[in-house]
């Protein structure tokens, strides 16, 4: 599976990963704290620096927040049809701010980095017994793997409800997929435990 | 937890992921493209029950925060959790408990067919659709200062698609418990 995460050497990339999200988590609560236009103008442009920053460039970077932008767009037309104008751009700036913020986060931590800092934190919950922190990449690693797998029997049960002339429909779809996926949950337990990964 | 439900949470979640990168069924009658992935959700309480179901949703929920393309249309990274509809997004955490907590409290396998499917569908129902809009137009509201009337408004055209999806997932969960049965056996 491709990732979002672009290989680099710039600033963000070589900030470890727990200032980052800190960062972003204090950034994120000034924003929403803030609410002169001015103030929200200058951190969408921080923000804005922060992710070209990561030398994602011109094109694939807009490509990648396209749909965001478009969700923007259409809440700040609403608030102009119902707020005042200077509400619509408070709105504008606050979003845009954000969602540049995070791309740059995005953009410049890798899956291994991600896991391995969900780990770090999930290390107090083990001790109250809530859940057991080294399965949380176990978990990401098997997602991962079985995607394609599942992909493809989607593809195998369309193809053979087409093989036989009937229409394909969401129930006799989806029902097969399930049980046929699940079922592999016994052998792939087993061989878990077998190894002694967990 | 034992390493089986582990498993069992992982695939599901990979199945959560499968059907968003499915395209978009226009159903004809609805203006609306019907995305599966808040099916996948549904489905993930009526089949897994509450705890393994929500496990499964927010285990896909962490795959998109690490910055996965998993969510529909290839969306992912932090960013979507803090964009205007994210509050969609944290309901399907709330919806995939709310359908499996009242999957596993009333179905059990020796109801009929009929009483089972229409148990689905109500827990579908409340889960899916009003747990998970109720957060989306809340988040809208609030985050982005819309309003409640306006952000209401909003979510309308959603409603019908998704209460379609409950349908389907009231079906698809009755045949699951048919032929190879989770919900009793509960993590």
């Amino acid at each position: 599976m491709n990732t979002l995460y672009l290989d680099g050497q710039s600033l963000l990339h070589r900030l470890s990963t727990k200032p980052k999200l800190g960062g972003l988590a204090v950034f994120s609560v000034f924003l929403f704290a803030a609410s002169h236009p001015l103030a929200l103008g200058v951190s969408a442009l921080v923000a804005a620096l922060a992710y070209a920053s990561t030398g994602i460039g011109w094109k694939p970077g807009l490509a990648r927040l396209r749909p965001a932008f478009i969700t923007i767009a259409a809440v700040t037309l609403f608030a102009l049809l119902f707020q005042p104008p200077i509400e619509a751009l408070v709105i504008l700036f606050r979003l845009t701010a954000l969602m540049l913020a995070a791309a740059a986060i995005t953009a410049t931590t890798s899956i291994g980095a991600f896991i391995d800092t969900i780990t770090w934190a999930a290390t107090p919950l083990e001790r109250f017994g809530l859940v057991r922190a080294a399965d949380i990449g176990l978990s990401v690693g098997l997602v991962i793997r079985f995607v394609p797998e599942v992909t493809l029997r989607y593809r195998s049960i369309r193809d053979a409800h087409q093989a036989r002339g009937l229409k394909v429909r969401p129930v006799t779809l989806i029902v097969p997929l399930i049980i046929q996926t699940l079922k592999n949950a016994d052998e792939i337990a087993a061989a878990i435990d077998a190894r002694g990964i967990r | 937890m034992s390493t089986r439900d582990l498993v069992l949470v992982a695939l599901f979640a990979a199945i959560i992921v499968a059907l968003g990168l499915i395209p978009p069924v226009s159903l004809g009658f609805i203006p609306v493209p019907v995305h599966a992935q808040s099916l996948g959700v549904m489905l993930a309480g009526v089949v897994l029950g509450a705890k393994r179901g929500t496990l499964a949703v927010a285990l896909f929920m962490l795959l998109a925060a690490i910055g996965l393309p998993v969510l529909s249309g290839g969306r992912g990274g932090l960013g979507v959790f803090m964009a205007p509809p994210s509050g969609y997004l944290y309901g399907y955490l709330a919806a995939a408990f709310v359908t499996g907590y009242i999957s596993e409290r009333f179905v059990t396998p020796r109801q009929t067919g009929l009483v089972q499917g229409s148990v689905f569908f109500v827990a579908a129902l409340a889960g899916g659709v009003l747990t998970c809009h109720l957060l989306g137009v809340l988040w809208l509201a609030f985050v982005t200062g819309l309003g409640l009337q306006a952000a209401f408004l909003g979510t309308l055209a959603f409603i019908p698609g998704d209460a379609l999806k409950a349908l389907i997932a009231a079906f698809a969960g009755r045949a699951v418990m048919v032929g190879y049965p989770l919900l009793p056996q509960r993590a």
